[in-house]
């Protein structure tokens, strides 16, 4: 039965840390039965600055995963982001050939492939091309169209795209390893999936990865990813915040931002001050609390007003009932809730791991590649049975990896 | 004979004729020398360039320059730098002759508009053609004024940066920051004036007033030989019991040093204490270990004390560093013959005080750095890849992309970009 096994990576290369989940595909279920993690070297803001140092740790993860696992990789599920992606929504539409207006297979393919055919400019590869539902005579068909009536066939799709060299730059650091991509994800994809349900998702919702170099948001509506986008903007800002605001180094402007750091303004008392390090130690100093919380607040607050601001009219608080869910490393900021509640106008929770999964794969800093693994699935489970079938897979995929 | 008792006649000081001409270019410029001229300095120039002739009018300044009369008719640049670049090329003569037999230029100006951006380079390439040390104090304009602005303001620093021996940029934002709640706009822009006005009495104190150890004109040249670096300047005040400590913690503080640590180490260092008839040796020490644990590693330190009756009780330190941009071979300037003969029979204490930083602490900073950072030498070499024209306050964004949205650099700290005052 082994050699029927297929062994999925999923990578996420994030300017913080990277994080390599193995999976073992059976053919009808998935267990996670490796994990690696190594701290990254050689990335700014998602993007590769060093490819040296960055393709280094890389490496290090995926054999610590595969040490774990004790099975080689046959392929491997990619995460991406980036300040270089972009998006864009074209749409296209057909009049029904048959003389029945009944809705053929080549009808969808044609109006497909016009939707996609946007020519991107120089230098520039997709990541990913998102559908938006089929609308059939201005009605929303939330399936496949197929054998329905109508006289119009209309289809959008996001297009999300990349600077060509710097996708590249990714993978082959992963074909460096003589291992193989089998495909690219969106951050924003793969975490968003992690941490909204389908219900949420039918009714509109924003989920923002604030990670540590970028942040990834991706709005979900009729059940199905609408716009997404990256902001190259996320913790590392404000520790460098911090540590230009205090004069101090990034080192201890990191310890601050994690110890004293908050989304709103709660102290009130200006001369409430705090220890750097807190041990007595000759050449500790003393901060005052608010000046922390100002820092960081007022940089978590610009951040998640520039992702307002990047969707525009599509995010309204009425068509995103399910409100806003927060997630990644830097999601684990106090008070960061409040924050975003404020700035879009809808309730804001933080985003909440499916129950099933065990406790050592909660943190806020993995959904993007657990999400990555979910793809995976999708991919060879089929598309409409995936959301079905998932949460039993996935239950599964929890118990073994707390046994083990 | 002893040569501390050698008196200093009057014609020895009458030989040393350094000559010091501040010149402001534009409208900012302008604001900032008559702001100076009320301090009143003697052996100090006043000059002020602009293409606005209402604006010159209104000038208390003795040496007034309309340049670009038949482009801009005497109206201003208009916001445009390429108008101001051409009214400062039609008056090269006249600008040739108001910058004659000046050893040092202070070049202030406000970087953004028309006549500051487009102007200063050429100014200070006619005064570093005349063979004078230039040392250009810009603002560079806030955040609110919009990216074209500052696009503008980054482009004249790149080419000021090639020109002048010394670039001393101060972003206005950090002045926003300094700004108490209800100070008028007035005050603030008189602080940032204030500002560049201590770091000018200072370099003038260096060369005019009587020092403990004392530093001349040479040795000034000497620290800016290298042009195209980023150059650090901060200032810190003193008074009173704790003169000395406070005077370090101030420096520390120094909003012109808004730059992270590791930006913060320079090759070469200028410090200049300035202090009353009661400075001891023994303080000028302490400040120095201070200012070297700080600011340089294996830096060349040049340093100057000055007593200044008027300020008994009072320390000031001035520092300023210069570095230089990986192996960029900068072309050496041509070393004018020096005029002053200040170095002739000088008195012992008054010896250029030149040396390495203090050889024991040089050790053990030197083996951390080959530890911890080993790519230090690598990131110095990669650093001039990127261009330096940036603001400084990037911090551990510097050399990477820029992050633009609505015209705002998102690397900048947002507190500092909304004006959103901390507290230190």
């Amino acid at each position: 039965m082994k050699s029927k096994h297929t062994f999925i990576a999923a990578v996420e290369i994030g300017t913080s840390k990277i994080t390599v989940f193995i999976g073992e595909y059976s053919g009808r279920e998935l267990a996670i039965i490796g994990r690696g993690e190594c701290p990254s070297h050689g990335i700014i803001k998602g993007s590769i600055v060093d490819f040296k140092k960055a393709s280094d740790a890389t490496q290090t993860a995926l054999l610590q995963a595969q040490n774990e696992a004790g099975e080689d990789i046959d392929c491997v599920f990619l995460a991406q982001s980036g300040g270089h992606l972009e998006g864009f929504y074209n749409e296209a539409s057909v009049n029904v050939k048959s003389a029945d207006n009944m809705i053929s297979q080549s009808d969808i393919r044609t109006v497909c492939e016009l939707a996609k055919a946007k020519m991107l400019p120089e230098g520039r590869s997709v990541v990913h091309n998102i559908q938006r539902p089929f609308r059939v005579d201005g009605r929303l068909v939330p399936t496949s169209p197929e054998h329905l009536m109508g006289q119009r066939l209309e289809v959008g799709y996001w297009t999300v795209h990349g600077q060509k060299q710097r996708i590249a730059d990714f993978i082959h650091i992963i074909g460096g390893g003589n291992l193989q991509v089998r495909e690219v994800i969106l951050s924003s994809l793969a975490s968003g999936h992690m941490i909204t349900t389908p219900e949420e998702r039918q009714n509109g919702v924003l989920a923002i990865d604030i990670g540590a170099g970028t942040t990834d948001y991706v709005l979900y509506k009729d059940g199905v990813a609408h716009t997404t986008g990256v902001v190259a903007v996320g913790g590392a800002h404000l520790t460098n915040d911090l540590s230009l605001g205090l004069r101090l180094t990034n080192d201890k402007a990191e310890k601050l931002k994690l110890r004293f750091g908050r989304a709103v303004v709660q102290s009130k008392d200006k001369n409430d001050r705090v220890w750097l390090d807190g041990n007595f130690a000759i050449g500790d100093r003393q901060f005052s609390r608010q000046t922390i919380e100002q820092i960081t607040s007022a940089r978590m607050w610009e951040l998640l007003e520039v992702v307002k601001k990047k969707l525009g009219n599509a995010f309204t608080p009425e068509t995103c009932s399910a409100g806003v869910v927060l997630t990644g490393g830097s999601a684990k900021l106090p008070g960061i809730t409040d924050c975003a509640s404020t700035v879009f106008g809808v309730a804001a929770h933080l985003g909440e791991a499916p129950s099933w999964l065990a406790d050592n794969l909660r943190d806020p800093g993995y959904q993007t590649a657990l999400g990555l693994l979910y793809y995976s699935l999708s991919g060879k489970a089929g598309k409409a049975s995936a959301s079905a079938q998932t949460s039993g897979l996935l239950g599964k995929i929890s118990r073994l990896f707390s046994n083990s | 004979m002893d040569l501390n008792e050698l008196p200093l006649d009057a014609s020895l000081s009458a030989e040393r004729t350094t000559t010091i001409k501040i010149i402001g270019v534009g409208g900012a410029g302008s604001n900032a020398v008559d702001r100076l001229k009320m301090e009143n300095l003697d052996r100090l120039q006043l000059a002020c360039i602009n293409t606005d002739s209402q604006a010159l009018a209104s000038s208390p300044v003795q040496e007034k320059l309309l340049i670009g009369k038949q482009i801009t008719r005497g109206l201003g640049a208009g916001g445009d730098p390429e108008i101001g670049r051409d009214a400062a090329e039609a008056d090269r003569e006249k600008i040739a002759a108001a910058v004659k037999d000046t050893d040092l230029v202070f070049l202030l100006a406000g970087m953004g508009g028309g006549t500051g951006s487009g102007a200063s380079p050429i100014v200070a390439e006619i005064a570093a053609e005349s063979g004078a040390l230039v040392i250009a104090f810009v603002s560079m304009p806030f955040s609110f004024e919009g990216g074209r602005r500052l696009k503008q303001a980054e482009e004249a620093l790149r080419n000021l940066r090639q020109i002048c021996d010394a670039v001393i940029a101060l972003p206005n934002d950090v002045v926003l920051q300094e700004a108490a709640e209800n100070e008028t706009v007035l005050d603030s822009f008189a602080r940032a004036d204030h500002w560049v006005g201590r770091g000018v009495k200072s370099i003038w104190a260096i060369l005019y007033k009587t020092g403990l150890i004392n530093l001349d004109f040479s040795t000034l040249r000497q620290v800016f030989q290298h042009r195209g670096g980023k150059t650090l300047f901060g200032l810190g005040e003193g008074s009173g019991e704790n003169a000395v400590n406070d005077a370090i913690s101030s420096l520390k503080l120094c909003p012109l040093l808004h730059v992270p640590e590791f930006s913060r180490k320079a090759d070469r260092l200028l410090v200049n204490i300035v202090g009353g008839t009661d400075l001891t040796l023994a303080k000028v020490n302490a400040i120095m270990s201070a200012v070297g644990e700080q600011f340089g590693r294996d830096a060349n330190f040049v340093m100057g004390a000055v007593i200044d009756e008027s300020r008994q009780g009072q320390v000031e330190i001035c520092v300023i560093g210069t570095s230089d941009m990986g192996g960029r071979p900068v072309p050496a300037r041509r070393i004018q013959p020096v005029k002053t003969k200040s170095q002739v029979s000088a008195p012992v204490a008054e010896a250029p005080f030149t040396e390495e930083l203090i050889p024991q602490e040089e050790v053990p900073s030197q083996a951390i750095d080959k530890s911890a950072k080993p790519k230090s030498l690598k990131d110095k070499t990669a650093q001039h890849e990127f261009g330096f024209g940036e603001l400084e306050s990037r911090g551990n964004f510097e050399r990477t992309d820029r992050n633009l949205f609505d015209g705002q650099d998102l690397d900048v700290p947002t507190y500092l970009r909304k004006g959103i005052k901390i507290t230190l």
